[in-house]
């Protein structure tokens, strides 16, 4: 493995976030703020670090499958790691592993937050904080990708590395192309919201943060009560459309602009999960309404952003669902744990996953009635290979064993059972809130420094993807 | 193009020090500020606060001494009174010229008025304070007024007392952002400094130590030096006039075989 080539694309990397610190250190000195001085230093450092292996590293076209899982991985880490240099050198409520938690949930776009007092930060590094939340959401390797003339062959390992297999089942297209879609619908999509807010009543400051983290599913909000703070039904219901668009597959995002016929009112899944959040946000309002909490309209309201906000992993709030009924937290919890799509911006299981095993358990039940027969799964009209088939289901088995692992951590560190396993799910599924103590109104606090530190993996290895942190620790042994 | 080696070293070097000097730039200024709030709360709030202590010494002085007058101890009075008046009067300029708070010129303006009202009112003569009421008259008109000062020139002080305690909480997060540039330079420094040592061993000494091993293992049969070397610096060029030189010797010995 050449490190040399490793360390030439982290530098890329440094310099993709050198922008978006220096827009974020021009906003803080337009104001004259306190984090003028930490933004500038960060961004300074990045550009050092970033143009330094220019100067040895020549251009290599090739790159191997295990370097690209290398390159990927080191560029999310140190992406964690400039992302937290502003937040370490402003201070404030951000001790070292405060800024490290605020980071990784930044840029993995679970938006779960440390913060008691949001709105105590500067507007620069509110920016900054809602900025890393959309170079994480398509994946920081994406941009770069868009960015670099690099040839097709070093595209598509990066992507390979980047994409998950069953995200690439929806993607038809060439490499560049599939990276050019992905940022065409990202930047695309941020700008109409931008507008849309901004018209809605919201000042253009606060509409393109809430953009930038609704688009990448994140969930950072410049006000301490989230989207409660603007109390307008209609920011609700905007926000909500573009939540659940952007938990949609990019790729048939796309195909349904430019009037493909395999698009998202025609793809089965794309049907089945946009049924079930119907159905959770009916079965939600219902019991909100009958059990007296809200009037109908109100309850739909509330209902509708709560839960299209936890299946699309965005983690934005418009109430405190810690009082809500139990019925309402099981159905939550139940979105919280399965996320958005594949080819989305969000992390953790995805729907496609769900829907591929319980067709896969259709599929087992027919061969017991018919052992000798032969069934093929079909996702969206295109056969599905055993060998995906059989790492879907190894990665829910994963997944769960990730969670309850994370939940087991935590209770030994005495955090309370209900808040430790809904901040083991809502962090691997880059959700945000949970329940308990990191509810959608509260935030992570109080969760001891080494809980932060484990929910931060968990973060990453839902961002990740847990078989390719697998696959990483297979290099250095020899797998790959 | 060809790279140059003296250059690339000193790139990596220029930067390092680049880091180092925006790191020093930086806490330089994040001090000056702190140095700034160490005199805001000197010369700002501190002389303010003092000069309010005094003032209120000084109203309580003049409190006793208008008392004083009024039990027919007219002279001690009349003196502690003016004792005490030019100690207010001295302690109020100082404050007057120091007005740095938001509001605090306002204050500064109700308690020159507060003390005028009640300074006339004590500096009349002791046959009028006495046939006004005398001790009477000092619970419902003169110690009112004293009052009404006195809570002025508390509100002055409080008002800097606030301002001094916000300054002194911003000490703490100023001098963290002072301090925070060095150590964050000093960890990028040392990382830079083990990025630019793997990039001097694996750019230039491990290439002349692959030409060492290459001389080393040459043998006259193999005709050229064979390495590895894919750059195109001076290494290179010294991969080159090796080469070059191997074939001049060769045919030099070809010739005198001849």
């Amino acid at each position: 493995m050449r490190k040399e080539v490793i360390i030439k694309f982290t530098g890329y990397v440094m310099l993709f976030n050198a922008f978006f610190l220096l827009v974020s250190f021009l906003i803080s000195a337009a104001l004259s703020e306190t984090s003028t001085i930490p933004l500038l230093f960060s961004f300074l450092i990045c550009i050092i670090f970033g143009f330094f292996p220019f100067i040895f590293v020549e251009n290599h076209d090739e790159i191997s499958f295990s370097e690209g899982l290398v390159i990927v991985a080191a560029g999310w880490l140190i992406t964690c790691l400039v992302g937290m240099l502003p937040y370490i050198m402003w201070g404030g409520e951000f001790s070292v592993i405060n800024a490290w938690f605020e980071s990784v949930s930044g840029f993995t776009t679970t938006g779960a937050s440390i913060l008691t007092n949001v709105e105590a930060l500067p507007k620069g590094l509110l920016f900054w904080r809602s900025s890393t939340h959309w170079i994480g959401g398509v994946g920081i390797i994406m941009f770069v990708l868009l960015i670099l003339p690099h040839s097709t062959s070093s595209r598509l390992t990066l992507i390979n590395a980047e994409m998950s297999e069953l995200s690439k089942l929806n993607f038809r297209y060439k490499a560049r192309k599939i990276v050019q879609v992905l940022v065409v619908v990202y930047v695309g999509l941020t700008l109409i919201q931008t507008i849309l807010l901004t018209v809605a009543g919201m000042s253009f400051f606060d509409a393109i943060n809430h953009s930038f983290a609704t688009i990448a599913t994140g969930g950072f909000s410049t006000k301490n009560l989230s989207v409660a703070h603007f109390n307008s039904p209609l920011i609700d219901y905007i926000i909500v459309f573009f939540m659940l668009i952007s938990g949609l597959h990019f790729g048939l995002i796309y195909s349904t602009v430019i009037g493909r016929s395999e698009n998202i009112f025609t793809t089965a899944s794309v049907r089945a999960f946009v049924s079930l959040i119907f159905i959770g946000v009916i079965l939600v309002a219902l019991k909100l309404f009958f059990s007296n909490y809200y009037g109908w309209w109100d309850s739909l309201r509330f209902a509708s952003f709560q839960v299209v906000s936890l299946a699309s992993t965005t983690g934005f709030a418009t109430v405190d669902t810690n009082s809500w009924p139990a019925f309402t937290h099981i159905i939550l919890i139940y979105f919280t744990i399965q996320c958005a799509m594949v080819g989305s911006t969000s992390g953790g299981l995805k729907f496609d996953r769900v829907f591929l095993f319980f067709k896969s358990l259709g599929k087992q039940l027919k061969l017991i009635q018919h052992p000798r027969a032969i069934f093929v799964v079909k996702m969206n009209g295109r056969a599905v290979s055993e060998q995906l088939e059989k790492l879907t289901l190894v990665f829910i088995v994963l997944y769960i064993f990730t969670f309850f692992s994370t939940t087991l951590v935590l209770t030994a560190i005495d955090v309370d059972l209900f808040t430790a396993f809904s901040a083991s799910i809502t962090t691997i599924g880059n959700v945000g809130p949970g329940f308990g103590e990191v509810s959608s109104m509260s935030n992570f606090s109080t969760i001891p420094a080494f809980g932060k530190f484990v929910l931060s993996i968990n973060m990453l290895l839902g961002r990740l993807e847990i078989f390719n942190i697998i696959a990483l620790f297979m290099i250095r042994k020899g797998g790959f | 193009m060809k790279k140059n080696l003296k250059l690339k070293i000193l790139a990596g070097f220029m930067m390092l020090v680049a880091l180092l000097m925006a790191a020093g730039a930086v806490s330089t200024i994040e001090f000056l500020k702190l140095s700034q709030s160490v005199t805001v709360l000197i010369d700002d709030n501190y002389k303010t606060i003092e000069a309010s202590k005094t003032m209120l010494e000084a109203l309580e002085r003049e409190d006793s001494g208008i008392l004083l007058v009024l039990l027919d101890e007219v002279d001690t009075g009349r003196e502690i009174l003016h004792t005490a008046d030019s100690m207010f009067v001295a302690s109020f300029k100082v404050a007057k010229n120091n007005i740095t708070e938001v509001n605090e010129d306002v204050n500064i303006l109700r308690i020159d008025s507060l003390y005028k009202e009640f300074k006339n009112k004590w500096s009349q003569p002791f046959n009028s304070l006495q046939s006004q009421g005398g001790i009477g008259v000092y619970h419902k008109d003169i110690h009112k007024s004293f009052l009404n000062v006195k809570k002025a020139v508390n509100d002055l002080m409080t008002l800097n007392q606030r301002s001094m305690f916000e300054e002194a909480t911003m000490l703490k997060e100023k001098s963290h952002r002072a301090i925070m540039p060095g150590i964050v330079a000093i960890v990028g420094g040392l990382v830079f400094s083990l990025l630019l040592s793997f990039f001097i061993s694996k750019y230039f000494v491990s290439p002349i130590s692959e030409i060492a091993e290459a001389v080393k293992n040459f043998t006259i049969r193999d005709k050229v030096l064979r390495t590895n070397i894919k750059s195109n610096d001076e290494i290179k060029k010294l991969e080159t006039e090796i080469n070059s030189l191997i074939f001049r010797l060769t045919k030099d010995s070809e010739t005198k075989v001849k």
